[in-house]
């Protein structure tokens, strides 16, 4: 390989790999979220993110609606949807003296749930594609291409995320969000209602993969299976130790630009395992996630 | 209506852990502005009580009344709005965040409820509670470590921290789990000193349990002895001092010549 083949494969895997990492660390954020207040990883949300998209797909092309109002309504449809299911299913599981596993087959339960409502409403029988929101033009920087559309995904995306560090360190709902995860005990105690916490991030939570879905629908083929995305999620939310939500975001960019180096240097045939070598390394050599903190054990 | 001549009135409080009975038909009142002490070997069912009082249990039978309020009606996030704040035996701090924050945290329950919009707004800022959080970081003799993270601080000031969040909570009642445990003496003392000051001066009700007797005669203006999940004795600490029962259970005879 030349150098200069070099320099071109690496700059561009950066810029596509920030690009669709922005995505994963979405997903990796809102899992996350979950996790740390409900005790549960939530494998039901590839497929919250699957349905957002077909609601944003039904109202923009099915329904016309402006995508301006598009946006808000699919995000708020979805933030009820994933508070609704705290309250009426996983709050109950948790009062029948649930014990996580049976927390997290709730959420699976879920992921079956919606990909067979999914398939009855036959929107979903033959793989569709969401319009580009914004222009396909392409834009070079430094020896990457990269298009509008993908700068306005990454730009989205990262204004997301700073707008979620601002609420979970600048608003008293945020900041006694991230109390709950830490303890909740001492979070009831100052007067937090850890109840009204939890379904509110779900809701959040819901609506933070159903914005990853609007983001990157465009550049995906919809199918009823396309919630496996959130795998990715996932892997950047280990690779960030799973309980960090800045680590979630920085596992999201690792996963992204690993992956599109891999595809580039080694074989496209390989990206998929890239981010399974990732997690693996990242648990090997650093357990408790690039910014998990120390591994320390729980008092009992 | 007259004011109740109690702060907190704990009427046949029983609580059942399966077969065992941990708190057995305890009655005891709190006066408004005292220092009220929970004493009693281990298992005797202090913190039982303190953890009935703040709603983490649920006892089998009994009342709880706070000022007008009946306790057990009230859920548990309530208690901080109503004015009822506690510490642990085991400290219970958010470690992950500065000992400001901690103590911004305790302000929570105070921020206006504005229902939904309460989503969004900058509530809490450090701003609206500035004043209450200072005072309660001077007030403990933490705040020169306002900026270190929760579970680097040492086990004393670890112990101080939970105190100033928890008079961020802004309480009339406040709850103290050990207070002194693991505390050395020159810390004892000064211990001693502040919670005095909280009562006399900032008409706090402090209700503590405590193994340390030296902090407990010292401080308290009413003693209440358990032993086995029943009341034993109650009075002055003078009274208690002498009590043979609290004597044989609790004080051991060597004590009356400390």
């Amino acid at each position: 390989m030349t150098w200069e083949l070099f320099l071109l494969f690496f700059q561009q895997s950066l810029m596509s790999g920030l690009v669709t990492g922005s995505i994963y660390a979405l997903l990796a954020l809102a899992m996350v979220m979950i996790f740390n207040t409900t005790d549960v990883p939530n494998f039901g949300q590839g497929e919250i993110f699957m349905v957002a998209s077909y609601i944003a797909l039904v109202l923009l092309v099915f329904a016309s609606v402006p995508y301006l109002v598009m946006i808000p309504l699919t995000l708020a449809a979805v933030f009820f949807g994933g508070a609704i299911f705290q309250r009426l299913v996983l709050k109950r599981v948790a009062l029948a003296r649930g014990a996580s596993v049976n927390l997290v087959i709730a959420t699976l339960g879920l992921s079956y749930f919606l990909k067979g409502v999914m398939r009855q409403t036959g929107i979903a029988e033959v793989p569709r594609s969401f319009p580009a929101l914004f222009p396909t033009d392409s834009v070079s920087i430094g020896m990457a291409t990269a298009t509008v559309q993908d700068f306005a995904i990454l730009g989205l995306a990262l204004a997301a995320m700073a707008a979620f560090f601002l609420f979970f360190h600048f608003t008293r709902t945020g900041r006694a969000m991230r109390a709950v995860g830490m303890n909740p005990r001492a979070a009831i105690l100052v007067g937090v209602d850890i109840e009204r916490m939890r379904w509110l991030v779900w809701g959040l939570s819901s609506a933070i993969a159903a914005l990853a879905g609007i983001l990157i629908s465009p550049k995906l083929l919809m199918t009823a299976d396309m919630g496996i995305v959130v795998i990715l999620g996932f892997a950047a939310a280990i690779v960030g130790g799973f309980t960090s939500l800045p680590g979630a975001v920085v596992g999201g960019f690792v996963i992204g630009i690993v992956e599109n180096m891999v595809g580039l240097f080694v074989s496209s045939k390989a990206i998929v395992v890239a981010p399974f070598l990732a997690i693996m390394l990242v648990l090997l050599l650093r357990p408790q996630g690039l910014l998990g903190g120390k591994a320390t054990a729980k008092k009992v | 209506m007259n004011a109740p001549a109690s702060l907190l009135a704990i009427e046949n409080l029983t609580v059942r852990f399966g077969g065992l009975v941990a708190v057995d038909h305890v009655s005891f009142e709190v006066k408004p502005g005292s220092i009220h002490a929970l004493i009693g070997p281990n298992g005797a069912g202090k913190t039982t009580v303190f953890n009935c009082i703040s709603r983490f249990y649920q006892p089998a039978t009994g009342a709880l009344r706070f000022g007008e309020h009946d306790l057990l009606t009230k859920p548990r996030h309530r208690l901080a709005e109503l004015g009822v704040a506690r510490t642990f035996q085991n400290l219970e701090l958010f470690g992950e965040l500065s000992v400001f924050e901690n103590v911004l945290i305790g302000t929570h329950s105070q921020a206006r409820r504005t229902g939904w919009l309460d989503l969004f707004r900058a509530g809490n800022r450090p701003g609206e509670h500035r004043d209450r959080i200072e005072h309660a970081l001077e007030q403990t003799g933490i705040a020169d470590v306002r900026h270190v993270k929760a579970r680097a601080l040492d086990f004393g000031r670890q112990k101080m921290l939970e105190l100033a969040r928890a008079l961020a909570v802004r309480p009339t009642l406040l709850l103290l789990d050990e207070p002194a445990a693991g505390l050395r003496n020159r810390e004892i003392d000064a211990l001693d000193a502040m919670l005095v000051k909280l009562c006399r001066t900032d008409g706090l009700t402090i209700v503590l349990v405590e193994h340390v007797m030296q902090l407990v005669m010292s401080i308290s203006d009413w003693v209440t002895v358990l032993n086995f999940g029943t009341k034993i004795a109650e009075g002055t600490p003078a009274a208690v001092q002498a009590n043979e029962q609290v004597i044989d259970a609790y004080l051991g005879r060597e004590q009356a010549d400390v």
